[in-house]
């Protein structure tokens, strides 16, 4: 249990030191984007897509303007929901099976 | 001994005591069970090498209200969508992989999913037909993918023009439910939500209006697969809209050189006994060419026709049963400057069997001739598949073959000419395509 709450400890570190949050982007935003992830992107309900699209948007502008945003409109670590995840395993998992068929 | 000339080839003795071989064991009766749930298991064991199971469900296009149409054709296609159980890619290669095929075939009251394979891959395809008839997810980007298929489908189909005429036939005929069209309008290709298939699903693919059928399996594997997967909606879903006749008519001017003119009256219902009279009066006045590419001489229609104009035109009796209405009537194709002359003699024909013109001899053959007509349809698999599952569906029993011939044999004469006056007598409705000019109106008939 203690163990637990260390790793925890940890990994809010981290996603504070990653530094995303400042520039308002939650981790999902952030993600390269190979087949797997455009497909998975294709599949996101329309009003997700359309806050990724916000949020990268504000992210770039401030970006170029070389600002963060102030501290108490940074993504906390507990509001970042993975947002694509489910739908970017399932690709993933499609994609798997798909190659497991055609190795037959 | 010349080894090259057949004259002196060594004869073969054929042993008379040869063991005669069976091709198979003698196929077993059907057998037909209602769960208490009220789905319907039916099977006939015939120890064929292929086996074909069928879901049969009482929902279809007339089972769609306005604000849905169109979501029974997408259902139609969407029969290979991914499901609880298994992926799209894996339903498509999974049958593929066992040489099975998946089908379905949907009629305004009923839909059936259909699968036919080898008999040792029974299991394989059965999960997969279950999945697709009871788990389905119609993923948004799935259904929003499957939409232009619609258009292909429907393109497909509008091809010949007879569909076009029969769907506005319907849509003329009835106010409601009946009317629905098969083939989704063209205001809904694109808007069919994935929400609206579920809907539509949840409350039509319920036990007690599915009938599972299979040929080529055992009845006790049926009753297990039913028992245990087929279970998850019970009661009787959203009930249709009793059909409500009204008899109009529709018209659509094409420049078409032909026109195909189909003029009806309400009908029988499937199952009741005019249903087997107004049947048999269809194969008095013609339904359709017996000899391929003849000239389809004995049927009365084209007789009475004949009379009326030397141009080329195709004439037959139409009849449709539902199970709460029906249609009968005649459909012509004809030149489009002499429609009125080939409708005006066809009807006038129908009259004439309707004021007794129809001799006993006429009755026989036509009874013959659907008799046959019947028979060969159950020959194969798929239209004895059909059979049964329809049955199962309206009535959860079966007639066998010969019970429905002796049915044919007992409709009389007089049977056949009430159906005639029946036509004559009722309101008519009408569809008629092509270049209109010359073909009357339903009240210049």
């Amino acid at each position: 249990a203690g163990g637990g709450r260390m790793i925890d400890r940890l990994r809010k570190w981290y996603y504070n030191a990653a530094g995303f949050n400042k520039l308002g982007l939650m981790r999902d935003d952030t993600l390269h984007e190979d087949d797997d992830v455009k497909e998975a992107l294709k599949r996101l309900p329309e009003h997700l897509y359309n806050e990724r699209v916000f949020r990268i948007k504000r992210a770039l502008d401030l970006s170029l303007k070389h600002q963060i945003l102030p501290k108490d409109q940074w993504v906390k670590y507990e509001e970042d929901h993975h947002y694509l995840e489910p739908y970017l395993k399932e690709v993933i998992r499609e994609r798997q099976e798909r190659e497991a068929w055609n190795k037959k | 001994k010349r080894f090259y000339s057949l004259k002196v080839a060594p004869k073969v003795a054929s042993s008379a005591t040869a063991a005669k071989v069976k091709l198979s064991p003698e196929s077993q009766d059907l057998e037909i069970t209602k769960l208490p749930n009220g789905l319907v298991i039916a099977s006939l064991e015939n120890f064929s090498p292929t086996s074909r199971i069928g879901v049969f469900i009482k929902t279809g296009s007339r089972y769609e209200t306005t604000s849905n149409l169109g979501t029974a054709h997408l259902l139609r296609l969407a029969s290979n969508l991914t499901t609880k159980g298994a992926s799209s890619f894996r339903i498509t290669r999974g049958i593929e992989a066992v040489g099975g095929s998946l089908s379905v075939h949907a009629t305004r009251e009923k839909m059936a999913y259909s699968v036919e394979c080898l008999r040792d891959y029974v299991d394989t395809v059965m999960e997969y037909l279950l999945n697709v008839t009871t788990a389905p997810e119609f993923r948004p980007w799935e259904v929003a993918e499957l939409q232009p298929k619609l258009k292909v489908d429907k393109a497909v189909a509008f091809q010949n023009p007879q569909v076009g005429v029969l769907e506005n036939l319907h849509a003329a005929a009835y106010k409601n439910a009946l009317a629905n069209p098969l083939y989704c309008p063209d205001y809904r290709v694109g808007k069919i939500t994935s929400e609206q298939l579920h809907h539509f699903v949840q409350n039509n693919f319920t036990s007690s209006r599915m009938a599972l059928v299979g040929i080529g399996i055992k009845h006790s594997t049926l009753k297990q697969v039913a028992e245990q997967f087929l279970n998850i909606r019970s009661g009787s879903g959203a009930p249709g809209a009793k059909a409500v006749y009204r008899g109009g008519e529709i018209r659509k001017q094409t420049g078409d050189s032909l026109v195909h003119a189909a003029i009806v009256t309400e009908g029988a219902l499937v199952g009741s006994p005019e249903a087997n009279a107004f049947s048999v009066l269809q194969y008095v006045l013609g339904a359709g060419p017996l000899v391929k590419r003849g000239s389809n001489v004995t049927s009365k229609l084209t007789q009475g026709v004949a009379k009326a104009t030397s141009q080329p035109f195709d004439v037959s009796a139409f009849n449709v049963n539902y199970s709460d209405s029906g249609l009968f009537g005649i459909y012509t194709i004809s030149q489009a400057p002499n429609a009125g002359e080939v409708i005006k003699a066809a009807l006038n024909q129908v009259k004439a069997v309707a004021q007794g013109g129809v001799t006993d001899a006429d009755v026989t053959t036509a009874k013959n001739q659907l008799k046959a007509n019947y028979l060969m349809s159950v020959e194969t698999s798929k239209g004895l598949l059909n059979e049964i599952g329809s049955e199962s569906l309206v009535s959860g029993t079966h007639t066998s073959p010969s019970v429905v011939a002796q049915k044919i044999d007992s409709v009389a004469t007089a049977d056949v000419v009430n159906a005639a006056k029946k036509f004559i007598s009722g309101k008519k409705s009408m569809a008629a395509a092509g270049d209109l000019g010359n073909t009357p109106f339903l009240d210049e008939l």
